[in-house]
C-alpha cells in the first residue's frame, strides 16, 4: 500500500472519541468560562443556556442554542467591579440566581442577585441578597432548582472564620417571594468560625469552605453537601433552620483535598463524588472522580474511581489536570437524568464519559479533548463545567478563552 | 445480574445499549485470498470521506512466505497516511500492536482513529481473529468486530473456492462478501460464482465492487442481521454448514445460557461462530449474544427492538452440529428448567 509518509506528532494529539463536536463558540472572544450553566426553555420555545464567566469582566451569557451546530450570543452582562466574579448560576423557571464573589474580603457588591429572565435578551434584576462582610468574600457557588431555596457556599457579615480561608459556609436562602429572599438556615464545619477549636490544615491548604450544596426533590431533607478540605457532608435539611450532619466522608489526606460535588444517584444508593484539581501541572495528581456506596447514608464507602489516562500524557500540555465538575442530574426538566453514566469535565484532560453500570468497574466510554484553543494562556484546553440537556446534547466549557462547546453522545 | 445497587434504568445486562457495539471502536476484518482485491477496496475506501479516521491493520502474522523470510524481525511501524487515516504493518501478535494503538491513543500520541480495519493475509482463517476479540479482555472491552468481510475475484473465484478449503472457510464465516473484478470476467463466471457463494452462505450480505468501487457506507455499516427472512440451512463443505435458529417465545435466559454451556463443553471447537439476537424473557430490547468455539461473548441488551417482530434469531456456521440437534437440546434444558 503506498502511503503519504509522515512523522507521527507524539504528545498532545486531540481525541474525540463516542463524542461528536457540533460547534463551538468562543462568546464573543470572552469565552473564559465558570460552572454555572443552566438550560431554559423560553416562552416563546427558544433554548437558551445560561453561562457564568470564571472572572470579570463578564458576568453571565445567554446563548441560544435550539439548533446546537449553531449556537447564538443572546446577550452578555457585565460586571460592576473589576475584582468580582459570578462563577455560578442556576435557573428556576425564568428566575436566575446568580453568585457574586469578591477578591478580598470586605470588598462589594457580594452576594446572591436575582434575574427575572423571561425576555432572555432583557435579564432583569429583581433582588440582591447581601453577602458582603468584613471577613466575606460572598458567594462562590449556589444551587437553585425549586424555585424556593437557594442553597449556597457564601460567606456573612456576621461570620467571622478561624482562618482565612475558611469564609464560605453552607447558607439556605428563602426566595418563595423573589423580590424579599431571606435566610433560612445555614451550617458550617464545627471548627471553621473563630473562637471554635480550628482544624488541621491540609498540605495544600485550600481551606475548610463549602463548595457544592446540591439538593433534590427524591430528598428534600438531604443536601450533599462538599466543604473542599473537609470533605463532605450528607445534612439533614428537614427543618432548614437547623441542619445537622448525617455523615461525613473524606479522602484527604492522604489526598490533598478540595472536595468538590456529590451528586446521589437514588435508586442505586451511589454517591458519585469530585475532587477539584486546582494546581498546574498536575502537581496535585489524583484528583478523581469517586463512587461511593451509600445503601447506608450514615456509613459511606468508597467503592471505585473512574480511570483517568496516564497522568505523564498529560501533566506538561498546560494548566490543570484531573477532576473537576460533573453533569449534576439536576432535578429541572431541561437536564438529562442518568445513574448509568458519569459525565465530567477534566481540565486538560477534556471531558469524559463512564459507563457505571457495574460501579465496582466504571468505564470509560467517551472521550473529548479539543485542541487548545485560541489564545489561551493554560497551553492546553481548560474544560471546566458540562451540562447535559434533556434530549442528550451535551455542552461544555474551556476555563480560559474557549468558550462553549456543543456535542453529541455517540455510545 | 445481581447487583447490589440496582438501577430501574438498566437490565439484566447493565446499561441497555443504542447498537450493539456500545462505545467500542468498530472493527472490520478483511480476508480473502492474494489478488482478489482487498488492498484496492481499502485503499479506495481510504480515500472517501466515510474512511476518514481509519486504522488499518495489515496483519501478516501466521503467515511464512518467502517474503517475510527477507524481512529482518523489527517493531510494527505506524505510519500516518493521508486523509487522517492510520497503518500499521504488524509482522508481531495482532493483540499486541491493537492494544498498543490503544496505549497510544489514550496517551494522545497517536493521531486520533474511530475505526480499525484488519487486512489479512491471504491464507489467513478469519477463525483465530475472531477468537482474538473473544479471548482478550481488553481488546473484547475496546474493540467490537462489526463485520467479517471476505473478497472474492469474479475471475478466479469460483476456482479458487473449489480448490483451496480455506477461501471456502473464508466464505462462509463471512458478514457480508464482496465480489471484485466483475468488469473483466465474463457474466457467466459472475452468476456461477454468485450461486456457489449464496450456497455456501446464505446469510452474508453479497456486493460487488468494480475497480475497488463500492458505496462505502455499505462497507462501513455493521453487517445486517437478516431479520425475519427465511434461509434455508447452507450446503455442508468440509463439514461446515449453516443454520438459523429461530423462536417466537421469549427465551428464559438461564436457558439459553446453559444450552450454550452444554454445547460449547460438549462440541466447543466445532461452533465456528453463532451470532443473534434473543427475545429474553423480563429484557425490554433484544439481547445479542456472540460465540466464537469455546468463547461467549458479554451479551449485551439494546434499548429498543428495531421493528414489531419480536422473534430470537441465532446464525450457527457451525462444524457438524445440526440444527436439529441444538433444538433438541434446547428443549430438553427447557422441559427440566
Amino acid at each position: 500500500m503506498s502511503v503519504a509518509m509522515s512523522p507521527l506528532n507524539k504528545t498532545a494529539e486531540p481525541v474525540s472519541w463516542n463524542f461528536k463536536l457540533l460547534a463551538q463558540d468562543d462568546l464573543g472572544g470572552f469565552g473564559g468560562m465558570g460552572e454555572g450553566m443552566s438550560l431554559q426553555i423560553a416562552k416563546d420555545g427558544r433554548r437558551v443556556i445560561w453561562l457564568a464567566h470564571e472572572s470579570a469582566p463578564k458576568n453571565f451569557t445567554a446563548v441560544d442554542v435550539s439548533d446546537p451546530r449553531k449556537p447564538k450570543v443572546l446577550v452578555q452582562t457585565d460586571l460592576p467591579k473589576p475584582y468580582m466574579r459570578s462563577n455560578s448560576l442556576e435557573l428556576s423557571g425564568d428566575i436566575m440566581a446568580v453568585a457574586y464573589q469578591t477578591q478580598k474580603v470586605g470588598q462589594q457588591p457580594a452576594g446572591l442577585e436575582l434575574f427575572d429572565v423571561s425576555i432572555p435578551e432583557k435579564p432583569r434584576s429583581i433582588a440582591f441578597f447581601d453577602c458582603s462582610g468584613p471577613h466575606s468574600r460572598g458567594v462562590h457557588q449556589l444551587w437553585f432548582c425549586d424555585g424556593e431555596y437557594v442553597h449556597m457556599a457564601s460567606g456573612a457579615a456576621d461570620f467571622e472564620p478561624s482562618h482565612p480561608l475558611d469564609d464560605q459556609f453552607y447558607r439556605c436562602i428563602d426566595v418563595r417571594n423573589p423580590s424579599k429572599p431571606v435566610e433560612a438556615g445555614r451550617w458550617w464545619m464545627p471548627g471553621t468560625r473563630k473562637g471554635e477549636t480550628p482544624l488541621p490544615r491540609h498540605r495544600l491548604d485550600k481551606g475548610y469552605r463549602a463548595h457544592n450544596t446540591n439538593v433534590y426533590k427524591q430528598r428534600k431533607d438531604r443536601l450533599y453537601l462538599c466543604y473542599i478540605d473537609g470533605g463532605m457532608f450528607i445534612m439533614d435539611i428537614a427543618d432548614k433552620s437547623k441542619p445537622k450532619p448525617v455523615s461525613h466522608w473524606t479522602n484527604s489526606p492522604p489526598y490533598t483535598g478540595f472536595m468538590h460535588t456529590a451528586v446521589p444517584l437514588f435508586d442505586r444508593g451511589l454517591l458519585i463524588v469530585t475532587d477539584e484539581s486546582t494546581e498546574n501541572n498536575a502537581e496535585d495528581w489524583p484528583k478523581l472522580v469517586w463512587i461511593v456506596d451509600a445503601r447506608d447514608e450514615s456509613n459511606l464507602v468508597s467503592i471505585a474511581t473512574c480511570p483517568l489516562p496516564p497522568v505523564d500524557a498529560y501533566a506538561r500540555r498546560g494548566g490543570r489536570f484531573g477532576a473537576h465538575n460533573i453533569h449534576e442530574n439536576p432535578p429541572v426538566p431541561t437536564a438529562w437524568q442518568s445513574d448509568q453514566i458519569v459525565i465530567g469535565t477534566f481540565f486538560n484532560g477534556g471531558l469524559r464519559a463512564y459507563d457505571i453500570s457495574n460501579p465496582y468497574q466504571p468505564k470509560e466510554v467517551a472521550t473529548f479533548v479539543p485542541p487548545p484553543p485560541k489564545g489561551t494562556p493554560a497551553g492546553a484546553v481548560q474544560l471546566n463545567d458540562v451540562f447535559v440537556d434533556e434530549r442528550g446534547i451535551v455542552y461544555t466549557v474551556d476555563r480560559h478563552t474557549g468558550g462553549l462547546y456543543t456535542l453529541e453522545m455517540d455510545f | 445480574m445481581n447487583s447490589p445497587f440496582p438501577s430501574r434504568t438498566a437490565g439484566p445486562f447493565g446499561r441497555r445499549l443504542k447498537r450493539e457495539r456500545g462505545a467500542r471502536l468498530p472493527v472490520m476484518v478483511i480476508t480473502g485470498f492474494l489478488g482478489s482485491g482487498k488492498t484496492t477496496l481499502i485503499k479506495r475506501f481510504l480515500g472517501t470521506a466515510e474512511g476518514q479516521g481509519t486504522a488499518v491493520v495489515i496483519n501478516e502474522f501466521g503467515t511464512t512466505g518467502v517474503d517475510d523470510l527477507l524481512v529482518r524481525p523489527s517493531a510494527d511501524e505506524t505510519i500516518l497516511l493521508g486523509n487522517g487515516c492510520l497503518c500499521c504493518i504488524t509482522r508481531s501478535d495482532l493483540q499486541q500492536t491493537l492494544r498498543r494503538m490503544l496505549f497510544e491513543h489514550e496517551r494522545g500520541e497517536l493521531p486520533d482513529f474511530r475505526r480499525v480495519v484488519i487486512e489479512t493475509s491471504g491464507l489467513a482463517d478469519p477463525s483465530p481473529i475472531l477468537l482474538t476479540f473473544a479471548t482478550d479482555r481488553a481488546l473484547g472491552d475496546m474493540f467490537h468486530v462489526e463485520a467479517l468481510v471476505t473478497v472474492v475475484d469474479a475471475v478466479t473465484g469460483s476456482d479458487t473456492l473449489a480448490w483451496s478449503a480455506e477461501a471456502r472457510k473464508q466464505a462462509i464465516l463471512a458478514d457480508r462478501l464482496i465480489i471484485t473484478k466483475t468488469d473483466i470476467a465474463g457474466e457467466g463466471a459472475i452468476s456461477a460464482l454468485t450461486e456457489r457463494l449464496h450456497v455456501l452462505n446464505p446469510n452474508a450480505e453479497l456486493l460487488e465492487a468494480v475497480n475497488g468501487e463500492i458505496d462505502p457506507s455499505r462497507l462501513s455499516q455493521p453487517a445486517p442481521q437478516h431479520r425475519n427472512v427465511f434461509l434455508a440451512e447452507a450446503e455442508h463443505s468440509d463439514d461446515i454448514g449453516s443454520f438459523v435458529l429461530t423462536e417466537e417465545r421469549p427465551l428464559p435466559w438461564p436457558v439459553f445460557a446453559r444450552t450454550m454451556d452444554t454445547l460449547m463443553q460438549l462440541r466447543g471447537p466445532d461452533l465456528l461462530r453463532v451470532k443473534g439476537f434473543l427475545n429474553v424473557k423480563d429484557c425490554n430490547g433484544p439481547v445479542l449474544v456472540q460465540f466464537v468455539q469455546h468463547l461467549a461473548h458479554p451479551p449485551v441488551e439494546l434499548e429498543d427492538w428495531p421493528d414489531e417482530s419480536r422473534q430470537s434469531r441465532l446464525v450457527f456456521i457451525t462444524r457438524n452440529v445440526s440444527e436439529r440437534q441444538v433444538r433438541e437440546l434446547l428443549a430438553a434444558i427447557r422441559n427440566v428448567a
